[in-house]
């Protein structure tokens, strides 16, 4: 068990050098900083110096070395464009993407569910074809059009939401939460439709498709033949045994998550991480970009991990073939 | 089952036989009573065959400069230009391209990308899935964990990781036709690990029957194995799989072009016309938007649909 | 009943004295650091215009105002300039403003360590020669000089070396990153990167105050759509810019306004003087067609510049035949002319050049730098395509566009200059001389034009005292970039703002929001 795990969790740092490795390459075609950081009466000399400062003139692997020496110690060295420690902003702009994602998540979780017993439960209705068939339409289109036709519709001629940012936000000890005010509430619905829409459609076609696999065991029709209600078997015998594989892919989907808040959070000027992460394109802000692949991944890498670890305890069956199902 | 010819011969028969099956009996018959997959799949096929024949019908070719008259700018559709007096059918954009013949352009681009997309992805899950659930052990291994990471590492980030990259790679001379591919290869990295893994579990299945040891014991290699023994067994999974694949790499393009790593401005896909389309929402020319944006949505929903229709009726235990 | 009337009767009298003017705007992007000196960029010295002030500064119309300073002169003749300081100034902590001040950001605004060292380039010494007299000594005669400080500002030296901010730290950032402590009609209440910047105003200003607001944030919003739609559900009340297609539209809500002007910036294309062949043809590979006039020239009637405004650009931009527009002194009104859309004559042109067939090249372009720049570079593609030049366009974001130009791979490729002095010698000393990097000449010269009159004209322009023999000095350089086709230059960007209609302000040319000059209605 203990060699189960540390062999993974090798495994797990073994993949986290090479997600930073190929992220670190990439910073040398993003662009070049030096332009941004100087104005337009720059000289030759002047970008050569700045360059010399910020290392940039050293070989590649030196680079990629003192980046990670510096990544192990929680030292992600300091922004480009802002002057300050990258793990500083991380800190600072966390807060904005978890609570999006977190509510996100939840909307997605909660109506997917519901909507997946109820398209299940009426295999045959219209409504639940109906459901089933404009649910589609949510993944048919870009994030980013859903996005900017919510703001055109709720914000420019409804006027009911805002249209960017995180309204007022309330500052308890280091965490900035919108969930206090009216205003941080208000800016956060259309966003967190946004976001969660995709994984609401995935989750809801997952429980429908779990129910009725399940709905179709012997152990229902005897349920059922044993005269019990249709709720009960619905709710308290089906739902349950849906629950191991939406929990898998809720999982899995809680990166997803993350990342597609990239689109997110551009389109209404979210102000978390993957603001910062496009703003760090633009500059090739080096260090905050660098930071952010790391900490997507040791977060990917991190939920991976624990699946399954999870996995281990729950099911020791599924730990020898663990990927064949889902 | 010892002599030579029917050697030969078994395998090719049960091919036969499994291809009738799946186009005659069941499937054909649940096909003509959905009426959702009988209007999707008329839907898909007239969207295809128009961009296939986008050079035939369209009445201009958008993506030559040398044929586009900039007055001909914000045309509305079916109204004349002030300037020009030229009449576009569904209008044209900022550019004075007729946005007709631009959408039927962009979906060759875009079907081309996605189905490329797919195809390399298809390629490559089955054949590292066959390999891992065939070959085993330290194979298996070190491809399942990749595919692990894979399927936590979101697709766009693989793709603006792989485009920075081959922008760097790329001498500068084919930069522009790059973009394509990269798209290609983005998208179709980020999406074989479905694949494999279907293709794993079948083929740890299909290993273990009878006729695999059969095909084994009498010498047949493990490619020639793998390959007709076992592949032609997976594939109606793989094809639902490939259907809802193309919906979503179809959009996965317009996303990127959206940040700014899709098909370039002058060879626009719909995503293309779509991130440039958006910054018009406002300003009143709203063909430009609303056309791509349909023609998107009907491709994308339509596929989605037959995929939906096909994963039911190929197999009711799939997801 | 009469006493809630009068309740009510008393707080709609007191209403209008405590009601709090608050003004929220967006812009592109955010100004990347709060220290004067640290980078010479439009985002930064727009915005902390408001808050630092320089001994001059300029007025709604450009001109240049008293500001720190309360009068100038020159020194002898031409040795330098003398500056008479304002008395009785406070930095926001209180300390006061004297002439020790100004001689710090002397030294820290020309360190190496400081983005605005070329400004400082002209100037050999500065003495201060009592506590409100300083004397700013140049190398050479200087007419410009006192134009060419307008954004150099004055920071407390006291509250720099208390904090440890004497010199500006861009790799790292310092105190004075985030902090600020100027002498401006407003103060930095709190800042937090890529989010907001608050501002209030400050009591104890100098200045006469015309506004009216109590407290002013800026949000950046980068995707223009979002910014549009903010404004017109009144999220915010200005923003800058507003994309060019969505004026009309913004011009037709009542509780919109949009304030248009002329941007200093001309957008121009650029040619590979000094190759030796073409980069990115699949043809014409051992010459370089540009290095020939005709051919430049060729470009220059091949495109169809009130087009491009028309549609593109929505009849918001003018067109401009110079590398500077008229707004800009030294601007040479005889040479007002743009070489006519002719295709015809193009096609002449290039056949007298021996390319009748034209050619193939490559067209670089940045698509997130100029207003709506891939789109013109999109409509020159097909303009130039029209006469047999056969463009591929490149278009890339603007991180990855100058290190390309830098690197020369480009055939032909899309500029915008906006001179930082609003002056005609500024595009010349860094887009018409040869380069040279020991003067620090023709820095943004990436073709390496070369034309030893130009080079010959230059110092004598910088250091001429009279202005009609500098006038006609600047007319025989226009003139020969114009004859040469050096390059093509197109038009003037537009300045276009959107602010609600209870707004009023004023737009400055050189895109400068001035935090004063807005009053709230």
């Amino acid at each position: 068990m203990l060699a189960y795990i540390i062999r993974r969790m090798g495994q797990s740092a073994l993949v986290l050098l090479i997600v930073g490795l190929v992220a670190f390459s990439m910073f040398r075609f993003v662009g070049d900083p030096i332009d941004n950081m100087l104005g337009q009466e720059r000289t030759a000399e002047d970008i050569e110096r700045l360059r010399e400062q910020l290392g940039l003139d050293q070989p590649f692997a030196v680079q990629y070395f003192r980046f990670l020496e510096g990544a192990v110690q929680g030292n992600f060295g300091v922004s480009y464009r802002q002057g300050r420690p990258v793990s500083e902003i991380l800190l600072e702009r966390a807060p904005a993407t978890l609570e999006l994602a977190a509510v996100s998540g939840i909307l997605a979780i909660v109506f997917g569910i519901a909507l997946g017993v109820f398209t299940a439960i009426r295999r045959n209705g219209f409504t639940a074809n109906f459901i089933m068939s404009a649910s589609l339409i949510g993944v048919s289109l870009p994030t980013f059009l859903i996005g900017i036709l919510l703001i055109y519709i709720f914000s420019v001629e409804l006027g009911w939401l805002p249209s960017f940012g995180r309204g007022e936000t309330v500052d308890i000890g280091g965490w900035s939460t919108g969930f206090l005010t009216e205003s941080g509430l208000k800016a956060l619905i259309l966003p967190a439709i946004t976001l969660g829409l995709y994984q609401m459609t995935l989750i809801m076609r997952l429980v429908r498709s779990e129910m009725l696999e399940v709905l179709r065991q012997d152990y229902i029709r005897f349920a059922r033949a044993r005269g019990l209600k249709d709720r009960a078997i619905n709710f308290r015998h089906a739902l349950k045994n849906t629950m191991v594989p939406v929990i898998t892919v809720i999982g899995l989907q809680l990166g997803a998550i993350i990342a597609f808040a990239i689109i997110t959070e551009t389109v209404f000027q979210w102000p978390g991480v993957g603001l910062l992460f496009i703003n760090a394109i633009q500059f090739v802000d080096i260090p905050v970009m660098a930071a952010y692949l790391m900490l997507i991944s040791v977060m990917f890498v991190g939920i991976n991990l624990i699946v399954d670890i999870l996995y281990f305890f729950i099911d020791p069956r599924l730990r020898v073939d663990r990927a064949g199902g889902h | 089952m010892t002599d030579i010819p029917e050697q030969g011969m078994a395998p090719k028969i049960a091919q036969k036989s499994r291809l009738r099956v799946f186009l005659d009996s069941d499937i054909y018959y649940t096909f003509k009573r959905s009426p959702v997959a009988v209007v999707s799949t008329i839907v898909v096929l007239i969207l295809v065959l128009s961009a296939v024949f986008a050079p035939l019908i369209a009445p201009t070719n958008p993506f030559n400069p040398a044929s586009l008259n900039l007055m001909n700018g914000f045309t509305p559709p079916m109204e004349p230009n002030a300037f020009t007096g030229d009449t576009f059918f569904l209008g044209t954009d900022d550019q004075g391209r007729d946005v007709f013949s631009t959408i039927l352009y962009g979906m060759r681009v875009s079907l081309f990308v996605g189905v490329a997309a797919v195809l390399f992805a298809m390629v490559l899950g089955i054949t590292l899935g066959l390999i891992s659930g065939y070959v085993g052990g330290w194979t298996e291994t070190i491809i399942m964990r990749t595919a692990d990471v894979q399927l936590t590492f979101p697709s766009i980030l693989v793709a603006m990781l792989i485009f920075g990259i081959a922008k760097g790679f790329t001498p500068v001379e084919y930069r522009d036709q790059m973009a394509i591919w990269v798209l290609i290869i983005a998208i179709g990295l980020s999406d074989w690990v479905q694949f494999a893994r279907v293709v794993r579990g079948a083929t740890l299945v299909e290993k273990r029957k009878e006729y695999v040891e059969a095909a084994r014991l009498i010498g047949r290699t493990p490619y020639a194995i793998m390959l007709r023994h076992i592949l032609p067994n997976v594939l109606s999974p793989v094809l639902v799989i490939a259907t809802i694949s193309l919906a979503l790499a179809i959009i996965a393009e317009a996303t990127l072009s959206f940040l700014g790593v899709g098909a370039p401005p002058t060879q626009p896909s719909l995503g293309t016309l779509i991130r440039i389309g958006q910054g018009f929402l406002f300003s009143g020319e709203w063909w430009i938007l609303l056309f791509p944006a349909v023609t998107l949505l009907t491709l994308a929903l339509s596929v989605n649909l037959l995929g939906d229709w096909l994963r039911d009726a190929l197999n009711p235990r799939l997801r | 009943m009469s006493r809630a009337l009068t309740i009510a009767a008393l707080i709609a009298a007191l209403a209008p004295a405590v009601q709090a003017e608050e003004f929220t705007w967006a812009e592109t992007t955010d100004p990347q650091t709060m220290d004067p000196h640290a980078v010479n960029s439009a985002a930064v010295l727009g915005f902390l215009n408001n808050v630092y002030e320089g001994l001059v500064r300029r007025d709604k119309d450009m001109t240049i105002e008293p500001a720190l300073a309360t009068a100038w002169e020159p020194i002898g003749d031409g040795e330098g300039w003398r500056f008479t300081l304002r008395e009785g100034v406070t930095f926001h902590d209180g300390s006061a403003f004297t002439a020790e001040d100004v001689l710090f950001s002397y030294q820290r605004a020309s360190n190496e360590a400081s983005d605005t060292r070329s400004w400082f380039a002209p100037v050999s010494e500065v003495v201060v020669v009592d506590d409100y007299t300083v004397d700013i000594m140049t190398s050479a005669p200087n007419p410009i000089f006192p134009g060419s400080i307008a954004n150099w500002m004055i920071m407390d030296s006291g509250w720099a070396e208390a904090n440890n901010a004497t010199l500006p730290d861009k790799e790292s950032g310092n105190y004075a990153t985030l902090n600020t402590n100027g002498t401006g009609a407003f103060r930095v209440t709190a800042r937090e990167p890529g989010l907001r910047t608050v501002l209030e105003p400050f009591d104890g200003w100098w200045g006469e105050v015309e506004h009216n607001i109590t407290r002013a944030e800026l949000t950046p919003i980068q995707n223009p759509a979002t910014a549009v739609a903010a404004l017109l559900s009144g999220d915010v009340d200005f923003i800058n810019p507003v994309p060019i297609q969505d004026v009309a539209r913004l011009q037709q809500d009542d509780d919109v306004e949009v304030i248009q002007g002329i941007e200093a910036r001309v957008i121009m294309l650029g040619f590979p003087h000094e190759a030796d062949a073409l980069k990115f043809s699949s043809e014409t590979t051992d010459t370089n067609p540009f290095a020939d006039v005709r051919v430049r020239q060729a470009v220059a009637h091949a495109i169809n510049v009130p087009a491009i405004l028309q549609t593109i650009m929505r009849g918001n931009a003018e067109e401009v035949a110079q590398l500077v527009s008229p707004a800009m002194q030294g601007y040479s009104p005889a040479l007002a002319a743009r070489p006519a859309y002719d295709p015809d004559q193009a096609r002449a042109l290039l056949a007298e050049a021996g390319y009748p067939d034209g050619f193939s090249f490559g067209l670089k372009c940045p698509n997130d730098r100029y207003l709506n720049d891939e789109s013109v570079c999109q409509a020159v593609t097909g303009m130039l395509a029209q006469v047999g030049l056969r463009a591929t366009l490149d278009a890339m974001p603007v991180q990855n566009y100058w290190p390309e130009l830098r690197a020369d791979n480009y055939d032909m490729y899309l500029l915008g200059w906006s001179p930082g002095t609003f002056d005609a010698e500024h595009p010349i000393r860094f887009l018409a001389a040869t380069p040279n990097e020991e003067k620090r000449l023709g820095s943004w010269n990436f073709g390496g034009y070369s034309n030893a009159r130009v080079d010959e004209l230059l110092p004598q322009i910088q250091s001429e005292l009279d202005d009609a023999t500098r006038q006609a000095m600047l007319d025989e350089v226009a003139m020969t970039l114009q004859d040469e086709m050096a390059y093509v230059p197109m038009y003037v960007q537009p300045l276009v703002w959107g602010t609600r209609s209870n707004i009023s302000m004023t737009q400055r040319p050189d895109n400068f929001f001035i935090l004063r000059w807005v009053t709230v209605n």
